[in-house]
């Protein structure tokens, strides 16, 4: 079954609308009621976007949401997703696939920030950039993502898979300050630059296939690896707390 | 006739020195005693001429006076019209005014977000990741024998703190404290503070966190780990610090918002909690935030009793949700999410980042405070208020969350912030029905 939403122009575009109930699993009945709230008003999603459903299924999981539209600030789409699908046209906005277990989701724009938070599951594919917070914790969190895997082609913001204690964190483009900072396990990859990479980390494999400017001082020089065909320089931290973690960069700068 | 009024309590910085003496003649403060340049301007000029006479409104390219009456009615209705208002400050203000205010936003479905955002907010994050080994500035009056200012410019932002708590104070273990204290100051440049300090690590700026991860590592006994320089400081520079804060009987940490805003913000907090973490092992060392206005503590502690949370707390699903960066206010005006603006006790015009402010200019914003300030030329609407510690007395919390009861010096007649808040509540609640 497709449910498509498109999202229609709003009076104010720059309100952001909290539309958790947007998720494959409300759609096993045909076209349910969702609330959404924009703003500190509640509305009906219907009253903000066009929704058309084809066909009939019985199980979330082979139910596909097609969101496009204004879906820029359309918030914690996602959020405790198990099964299904879900694939965004244009932009997404903040806690998209918040804590979610299952399924995919397909971004073809951009992400806001907090892009798969406390993830445990599933698969996010993001076309373009994420914000800050891709695969993180909540505040005061002491663990982010911890099953399943992102991709972003693009770039991702600060702090990107902050705290990450499994799973999988793949960025084709570069990442802002703190990559991995307080990792504790899974796999983060980047594939350009990054700075002041894996602060505090205690566990996990990072590999930066670009360079790290402001490299932390408290990480020890293990010596060269060959991944993929890259030379990259290894080492273990962070010893500052004791860390067992892998960070391999192809080339850094200290401060 | 003039009359003396003593132990006032004053109302600028984080210190919230209780020892004032103020000359009162006239319903006037004629002079004061005791308390810094800043606490002294702050008394003359609030307490003073400056102050407005009554509520005033933008009319055209002017100002139209207006009654109270009129001032509570058009906020109601401002607040009311909005999908997404704001209601900003708290931090000059006294806690009962704070209670009030969250009550409105509870009312109206706002969010609510004090100064604490982008003052010490980071510090509240990395304390809620890693928890506060903190003391009343008490403790470190009387036992400190090693002080470390990181960040922070006390001399200039904090003048009596040294007096009172650290390098010239006497304390009840310290018998000639300018000889028996270590101060340590950690700067990107040689600030006041550090002229007096015992001594100086000037440290690239940025180079917080890796500064504090190497000096973690010290402490470790990874010393093989540590480059040559971190952050133009050498690692022999590093060793000795981190072997006087191991050798301290008592050490306090203060830092502002030189660690707190810098690259990396709460992260650098974070690692300096647990940089006093570790020295724990070793010592007794403790850590506090020098807090910015003198009540700033005060609206995290109210907001944290009401809602759960310290600050940024966004109350329009009916719920509490709180999320640094998505609900703070700075961040709020420049994705341009609310559609008004209540500014309380703050001045966000001196403060904010331009394309915050030109959101505060472009919607209806209304300032409640006593004086106008570089918020007045972006508001519709301005109220003024009796002065907290001057006009009406209440409950502050110093930096180190010790609660103290602020003084009523004189009466000028304003309203104070909490019958302000509360008319406007009362307003909103008759037209909601609730």
């Amino acid at each position: 079954m497709k449910v498509s939403i498109n999202v229609n122009p709003r009076k104010n575009p720059y309100l952001p609308v909290e539309a958790e109930g947007i998720l494959p699993a409300n759609f096993v009945s045909g076209s349910p009621e969702i609330m959404v709230w924009e703003g500190n008003k509640e509305r009906h999603l219907s009253d903000l976007a066009t929704i058309t459903v084809e066909g009939e299924v019985s199980e979330a999981a082979d139910i596909t949401l097609a969101l496009s539209g204004e879906t820029a600030l359309f918030k914690r789409v996602g959020e405790y997703m198990e099964e299904g699908t879900i694939t965004v046209e244009g932009d997404i906005g903040m806690h998209c696939g918040n804590f979610m277990s299952g399924g995919l989701i397909e971004i073809l724009g951009n992400a806001g920030g907090w892009l798969g938070r406390e993830m445990k599951g599933g698969s996010i594919l993001c076309h373009g950039d994420a914000g800050v917070y891709c695969g993180s914790g909540y505040r005061g969190e002491k663990h982010g993502m911890r099953g399943g895997k992102i991709e972003i082609l693009g770039n991702a913001g600060d702090f990107c898979a902050e705290a990450l204690s499994g799973g999988e964190v793949i960025v084709r483009g570069s990442c802002g300050d703190m990559a991995g900072v307080e990792m504790q396990d899974g796999k983060l990859i980047i594939y350009g630059d990054c700075s002041r990479a894996c602060g505090n980390m205690t566990g996990g494999v990072a590999t930066i296939f670009g360079s790290v400017s402001g490299m932390l001082p408290t990480f020890r020089n293990e010596g060269e690896v060959v991944v993929d065909g890259h030379t990259l320089i290894q080492f273990t931290g962070d010893v500052a707390n004791r860390g067992k973690g892998t960070l391999r960069v192809a080339a850094y700068t200290c401060l | 006739m003039s009359e003396i009024v003593k132990d006032a309590l004053c109302p600028f910085c984080g210190c919230l020195c209780d020892d004032i003496v103020l000359e009162v003649e006239d319903n006037h403060i004629i002079s004061v005693n005791n308390a810094c340049t800043l606490g002294e301007h702050k008394f003359l000029e609030s307490g003073g001429e400056r102050a407005l006479k009554g509520p005033m409104r933008r009319e055209g390219s002017g100002w139209k006076p207006i009654s109270y009456e009129e001032a509570i009615e058009e906020t109601a209705e401002i607040l009311l019209a909005a999908d997404r208002p704001l209601l900003y400050g708290w931090s000059g203000t006294y806690t009962e005014a704070q209670g009030a205010g969250i009550m409105l936003a509870e009312d109206l479905g706002a969010i609510v977000d004090s100064t604490t955002s982008v003052c010490h907010g980071p510090s509240i994050l990395a304390i809620q990741e890693v928890g506060h080994p903190g003391c009343t500035l008490g403790q470190v009056k009387n036992r400190a024998d090693v002080v470390i200012y990181w960040g922070s410019n006390p001399q200039e932002g904090h003048p009596r703190h040294l007096s009172r708590y650290t390098t010239y104070c006497d304390g009840y273990f310290l018998d000639n404290a300018a000889h028996d204290r270590t101060v340590i100051v950690v700067d990107v440049r040689k600030s006041a503070t550090a002229t007096l300090a015992d001594h100086f690590i000037q440290i690239k700026p940025g180079g917080d966190y890796a500064v504090l991860s190497a000096m973690r590592a010290i402490l470790a006994g990874r010393e093989d780990v540590i480059p040559s320089k971190v952050a133009g400081v050498t690692r022999e520079e590093l060793i000795k610090i981190v072997n006087i804060c191991k050798n301290a009987r008592f050490g306090s940490l203060f830092f502002g918002v030189g660690l707190t805003m810098s690259q990396g913000k709460y992260k650098n907090v974070r690692n300096a909690i647990e940089f006093v973490d570790d020295l724990n092992r070793s010592t007794k060392f403790t850590l506090t935030p020098m807090r910015g206005h003198y009540n700033v503590y005060g609206f995290n502690e109210v907001c944290t009793w009401m809602t759960g949370y310290p600050y940024a707390v966004d109350l329009s699903r009916g719920i509490a949700f709180y999320n640094p960066g998505e609900t703070t206010a700075v961040d709020v005006l420049a994705r341009k999410e609310c559609d008004a603006c209540l500014v309380i006790a703050s001045d966000p015009g001196a403060h904010f980042p331009s394309a915050s402010v030109g959101h505060l200019a472009e919607i209806p914003t209304v300032l409640i405070d006593p004086v106008p300030n570089l918020t007045t030329p972006l508001c519709r609407l301005q109220i003024p208020v009796a002065v907290t510690g001057v006009d009406v007395g209440g409950t502050a919390y110093r930096m180190d969350g010790v609660p103290l009861s602020m003084k009523k010096v004189i009466d000028r007649g304003y309203p104070t912030d909490e019958e302000l808040i509360n008319a406007i509540r009362k307003r909103v609640e008759e037209v909601k029905g609730i």
